[in-house]
């Protein structure tokens, strides 16, 4: 059986459990410290109950309740609990994968009791960190994950034989993982509206949705390389100024290349992604040969491939910069240039290293801050 | 730790801007505190910040975050009432209270 685990509000909860005055009443994260110009995070049950969501603005959530309480978002604090339930999960000794921030998924042999160890794991979490975590238990993760939902928050559910139909005919297939989108509604448009409906369609679904995938263990084996890395920023507002963007630009390509050589890669193809009121989704990619993992070369071909578009001083609102085929370094710098280049990187990356990230970064970045 | 779907380097909040004026959202003032080191955890009892002693009554939650070789660790602690934010910092040995929560 699998244990998907599920921590309800997480973001949200940690909040409160800092601040006890902030318990039971309706609380937004957001994520930049503007209240007013920022999107929900994480919202409290309090906040949901009233409608709000994650995703949401927040001048629409502060819409819908004014004495709504704020918080800026802090990720040290949400990493860091996450790295520890994981810590608390491995102490176990079963198969486990750590499906997101607030997820885990734990594959339970049949001679154990899933039941109670899902409760066990409950009271451990909320005894270590004073927040609710909802269970569910079922054959697969798909199953595992959809039963996580039902009694949420702080809830316990199974899934087996016996309520299997009641519990899919009750659900919408919404509901259910991967169902939220196109997916979802191609199905919906057909007729399907309940998991029920599904199953009595493609009863194979629920079964072969994949093969629980243990991410948790430390063998390299079980790495799955990368396809790409990316980062992008959604700036706290629409900007115009060209030597802003380019920054912006700078420390979006510093930041992906930072992660290529922390995990040893190269990259030949840069991806450019913008998003503004008068152009929409604006991308574009473009492949060299020589593959860089070197952030000032990333942030050059980034530019080219703006200079080659017909954009011409647009409205930007948020700026993502992706980088593909990734491969190993197999090359030796030839030429003296190059060598020393390739030292002064290794010295950034020692000084940001040792003393913490940014501690040294490229002056254009100032515009940024 | 593998992850492949998640990463937490993946941080937004990395280049916010710093704020430069007095807001005490951001003191960062150093502090002199009274701490139990027991089963290689930390427990703040209490702080001494301008000359006034403040009692913790509660450590309502702690976490840790690493600043280049540094280890950070962070507590939300209450005193009279009041919520703090007060941190260690394993490398200098400096406490620090952060923010008025």
């Amino acid at each position: 059986m699998i244990i998907h685990i599920d921590i309800d509000a997480f973001f949200a909860s940690i909040e409160q459990a800092i601040n006890p005055r902030l318990k039971d009443r309706p609380l937004i994260v957001g994520s930049r410290g503007s209240r007013m110009h920022t999107v929900v995070c994480a919202a409290s049950y309090a906040a949901k109950r009233l409608g709000i969501y994650s995703g949401m603005s927040s001048r629409d959530a502060f819409k819908i309740c004014p004495n709504l309480e704020f918080v800026t978002a802090d990720q040290s604090k949400y990493i860091w609990t996450s790295s520890q339930i994981l810590k608390l999960l491995e102490t176990y000794g079963l198969p486990l994968n750590y499906a997101s921030i607030d997820e885990f998924q734990i594959d339970v042999p049949d001679d154990q009791n899933p039941v109670s160890l899902g409760k066990e794991i409950k009271q451990q979490i909320y005894a270590n960190f004073n927040i609710t975590a909802s269970v569910g238990i079922a054959k697969t993760w798909l199953l595992a994950k959809l039963a996580s939902k039902i009694n949420k928050p702080d809830g316990l559910t199974l899934i087996n034989d016996d309520n299997f139909k009641e519990i899919l005919s009750k659900t919408a297939l919404d509901k259910l993982c991967g169902m939220g989108g196109k997916n979802g509604q191609i199905l919906m448009a057909q007729g399907l509206k309940t998991c029920w409906d599904l199953y009595l369609n493609l009863p194979g679904f629920f079964n072969n949705c994949g093969k629980f995938k243990e991410t948790s263990g430390k063998s390299s084996e079980d790495y799955e390389k990368p396809k790409s890395m990316s980062h992008s920023y959604t700036l706290p507002r629409v900007q115009i100024n060209p030597q802003v963007i380019q920054a912006w630009i700078r420390v979006l390509s510093e930041m992906v290349a930072t992660r290529l050589r922390q995990d040893d890669f190269t990259s030949a193809t840069v991806h450019l992604w913008l998003n503004g009121p008068q152009i929409g989704n604006f991308g574009a990619q473009k492949t060299y040969q020589e593959p860089t993992n070197d952030g000032y070369y990333i942030y050059q071909r980034v530019l080219k491939i703006m200079a080659k578009s017909r954009l011409k001083n647009p409205l930007i609102r948020a700026i993502g910069v992706t980088c593909s085929g990734l491969l190993r370094p197999n090359y030796n710098s030839l030429f003296n240039e190059e060598i020393r280049r390739e030292g002064l990187i290794k010295a950034l990356d020692r000084i940001n290293g040792k003393f913490g990230e940014s501690t040294i970064y490229p002056a254009i970045t100032v515009l940024t801050r | 730790m593998n992850q492949n779907s998640f990463s937490p380097k993946a941080r937004w909040d990395r280049f916010e801007p710093e704020k430069t004026d007095f807001n005490p959202d951001a003191l960062n003032e150093r502090i002199d505190v009274l701490a139990l080191f027991k089963h290689a955890r930390i427990f703040p009892k209490s702080f001494n910040w301008h000359d006034k002693e403040y009692v913790i009554e509660t450590i309502t939650y702690n976490w840790q975050e690493r600043s280049g070789q540094a280890l950070i660790n962070y507590f939300s602690v209450i005193s009279a009432g009041q919520l703090y934010q007060i941190s260690f910092n394993n490398s200098t040995f400096r406490w620090q209270i952060d923010k008025l929560i």
